[in-house]
């Protein structure tokens, strides 16, 4: 899960971005990917207004896995005009039970 | 990374195996309320013979292969290595089975027999050159690779037996009579290719759709060395001596790989994240219980036949039933709805998707036709196994009605699916 520095001045920004993630759902789970624990964390080139978005799948083989990108892409890049998203898949850490939130942990019934 | 890697041809091949394998199966439940009598008597008769390669080749291995388009560049990680040669294997498939099938229907092994077996060993060693090259491109490193390769060399095997049997009606290539390999052939078939492929499979697509945490692929190991082990055992074994009593061995240590492969299912269910089960996998379950009935009843086929019992051959209709139109139809109806609204879902929502609110792949099927079609299934299973096994013709007329309604619910539903609109419920 990502963390947020006081002292970067687009923690704000970051954080409003995390926000607007949550729009963006897990087509079989049917939870939002911030619950899911699916995004690491967000950079943002505030100058180029580039951000880019690292982040994992529940699984590796997820065959949903470039809708969700598409959808992450289109999210950022839809609600904040002008800034151009890139996604950068990551394996490590490996996402597991405990990435999930305790939100995401009730709306899964867990 | 690894995704559906969506493109047009791909969709298009992939649909195209789905609709004529569920156009199948509606013609094979039609096929089968003529064929009620024959239920009743030895399954070496044209119209069983007929029904099973429809259900076995027609509806299992169509879908299978659609299917196989679909997921083996998912688990293989790569793209597939030639659409091309999928078409060329369909094109050659299609008119195989029709000929082969309509030659055992009408019972002439002439011509159309023979050209409709080559047909067919050509469609699928071109189907498993394919996923050959598909994987060359990389290292083989899981066991789901090592059952789909299996189950691949197994069904070219499957179908050379075959071929070599049509001929054999006309040109006596084999000394030994046509049931000595039949049982040869069918089991090449029924576990060399669907439970090998089968278990490669939903092995990666179990876990995936309940979202488990259970990672450990050791009972798959297990599974696939006993399973191919008791395969080649009972091969050689029967071919030389026949059944005898070394088959009870082979049959446990066969079994002794389905229970495997069931534990681990079962790990995958407890550990899972995702608490609901809908429909769909609950038809993949169902499909679980099948095959294990179908696995009970081989000791009563060895059994009986040791004592010369003719019941052996009521426990083989209905281990053959169990396994064509209990286990592997069930997995079908259910994985259909798990897949083809997820391929559908992606070419209509993908770059929409984050941007508007739109329909998930679930919403994609008519969730009342499924349980329809899930009910007007299980009262086939309940009433065609044990009116086969009686010998009880009502049960059999009314088995055999429920699967042609369970067969056209099921293509009105990918039908459903497959016209879809795009719709978008406003901007997120």
């Amino acid at each position: 899960m990502a963390s947020f520095d006081i002292t970067d001045p687009n923690s704000f920004l970051k954080q409003q971005m995390m926000e607007t993630l949550r729009l963006v759902m897990d087509p079989e789970l049917h939870i939002n990917i911030i619950d899911l624990g699916l995004v690491y964390g967000i950079e943002i080139e505030a100058p180029k207004k580039r951000v880019k978005v690292e982040m994992t799948l529940s699984s590796s083989y997820c065959p949903m896995g470039e809708s969700i990108v598409f959808a992450v892409k289109n999210c950022i890049e839809g609600h904040y005009e002008g800034y151009e998203a890139t996604v950068d898949l990551v394996w490590e850490p490996v996402w597991s039970y405990d990435s999930i939130t305790d939100e995401g942990k009730r709306l899964l019934g867990l | 990374m690894s995704g559906i890697k969506q493109n047009p041809g791909l969709y298009k091949i992939v649909v195209t195996h789905y609709v004529t394998a569920a156009f199948c199966f509606l013609v094979l439940s039609v096929m089968m309320l003529f064929s009620v009598k024959a239920f009743t008597g030895h399954y070496f008769h044209p119209q069983i013979l007929a029904i099973t390669h429809m259900a076995a080749l027609g509806w299992g291995t169509m879908i299978i292969l659609g299917a196989s388009y679909q997921l083996i560049p998912v688990v293989l990680e790569t793209d597939l290595y030639s659409e091309k040669l999928a078409w060329i294997s369909f094109g050659l498939f299609l008119p195989g089975l029709i000929a082969l099938v309509y030659s055992f229907w009408v019972f002439v092994p002439g011509i159309h027999m023979q050209c409709g077996a080559i047909l067919l060993l050509l469609a699928v060693v071109l189907f498993t050159a394919n996923v050959y090259l598909t994987a060359k491109k990389k290292k083989q490193e899981t066991i789901q690779e090592d059952f789909i390769f299996s189950a691949c060399i197994c069904l070219c095997l499957t179908v050379a037996l075959g071929a070599a049997l049509a001929f054999n009606f006309t040109l006596s290539i084999f000394p030994q009579d046509q049931l000595h390999f039949l049982k040869l052939h069918a089991h090449m078939g029924l576990i060399g290719w669907f439970l090998l492929m089968l278990i490669g499979v939903s092995s990666k697509l179990v876990p995936m759709f309940l979202v488990s945490s259970y990672q450990s692929t050791k009972l798959l190991t297990y599974s696939y060395y006993l399973i191919v082990g008791a395969l080649l055992y009972f091969l050689v074994d029967s071919y030389l001596f026949g059944l005898s009593l070394r088959t009870y061995l082979i049959f446990t240590i066969g079994a002794a790989g389905i229970t495997c492969y069931f534990i681990f299912i079962l790990k995958c269910l407890r550990s899972r994240l995702r608490k609901h089960i809908d429909l769909p996998m609950m038809n993949s379950f169902l499909s679980f219980i099948l095959l294990k009935i179908a696995t009970l009843t081989v000791p009563f086929i060895i059994y009986f036949h040791f004592k010369n019992n003719p019941i052996t051959i009521r426990f083989s209709m209905i281990y053959g039933e169990f396994m064509l139109m209990g286990w592997i139809t069930a997995l079908i109806l259910g994985q259909t709805f798990k897949t083809l609204p997820f391929i559908v879902w992606v070419k209509h929502y993908e770059h929409l998707t984050g941007k508007f609110k739109t329909p998930m792949p679930a919403d994609l099927f008519a969730d009342n036709l499924l349980k329809a079609q899930t009910v007007s299934y299980l009262i086939f299973c309940l009433t065609f196994m044990p009116g086969c096994y009686l010998l009880f013709l009502p049960l059999i007329y009314i088995g055999i009605a429920a699967l042609m309604v369970t067969a056209m619910l099921y293509l009105s539903n990918i039908f459903i699916v497959l016209f879809h609109k795009t719709i978008t419920y406003g901007k997120l």
